[in-house]
């Protein structure tokens, strides 16, 4: 169990970093939304990995799930528009 | 055991309990929608929300989420250590879970000071303003978990109960909660604009 807490933590922190080293490439355009997907990504695996939702009630599953696509789908709108 | 995750599997038992996840839900949605907000609100000035972005300091960001997420890993270790009975691991782990947050409240310190004599005050502009509040309104929340998480420290070093279980798992779900908060609000306020 504890291996794949170390396994998720890695995972988070990497992730962070790209992020953050994405975010300074002023010429691509596609940076907001992959910095939104990525920051997706690590909001699934805190709830799931962390907070053990992967061993929850579907409901729940699908809540987490469901929150992240919506609002990276309604900033990817805003960002678009 | 089997029978804590046989409840787990139950819609009305979720980890750390269906109340904390009500608070969770009602709180990813409040600040969802203000995040939301300055989203549309970069639409009517997107030159101004790019120039302030970049006043922010994405090292002293990027820091900070590392030291939530790895605080939020000692948590959800001291959690796995309750459930076996260790009470000396758990309240070790809670209290490298608190530092993490003590770190993260000194960053912000740091940061803040760094605005403020700037004069990027909340009145600043738009996105400022924006700024101060999501931010501020987190850094309460992470106040509140690591007044939580000195509870559990406490209580947890006299011996693990059933009670003193359900109580780190639901004091663990609003610090991961924290997390969950602070990893869209890194990436809104810090990075895309």
């Amino acid at each position: 169990m504890k291996k794949r807490l170390n396994i998720t933590l890695t995972w988070l922190i990497i992730l962070t970093v790209t992020t953050a080293i994405i975010s300074g490439f002023e010429n691509f355009r596609l940076a907001p939304y992959l910095i939104l997907i990525l920051a997706a990504v690590k909001f699934n695996l805190v709830a799931f990995e962390f907070m053990e939702l992967r061993s929850a009630h579907a409901f729940w599953k699908f809540l987490v799930i469901f929150y992240s696509l919506v609002f990276v789908g309604i900033y990817t709108i805003i960002l678009s528009s | 055991m089997e029978a804590t995750s046989m409840q787990q599997k139950s819609f009305l038992y979720p980890p750390g309990g269906i109340m904390i996840w009500i608070l969770i839900t009602l709180e990813i949605i409040t600040f969802g929608a203000a995040m939301i907000a300055l989203g549309v609100s970069s639409r009517e000035n997107p030159e101004l929300f790019h120039i302030s972005r970049l006043k922010l300091n994405t090292l002293m960001g990027t820091v900070n989420t590392v030291f939530l997420l790895t605080s939020g890993y000692f948590m959800a270790v001291a959690v796995q250590h309750v459930k076996q009975h260790m009470a000396p691991e758990a309240a070790k782990n809670i209290l490298f879970a608190l530092l993490g947050g003590l770190l993260f409240v000194v960053v912000k310190g740091f940061e803040y000071y760094a605005k403020i004599e700037h004069g990027y005050t909340i009145g600043y502009n738009t996105f400022f303003t924006f700024y101060w509040l999501l931010t501020l309104f987190h850094l309460i929340h992470v106040l509140v978990g690591m007044g939580i998480l000195t509870g559990l420290y406490f209580s947890v070093r006299k011996g693990i109960t059933e009670t003193r279980q359900e109580n780190t798992e639901t004091g663990a779900a609003f610090w991961h909660m924290c997390d969950l908060i602070w990893l869209f609000l890194f990436p809104v306020l810090y990075l895309i604009f």
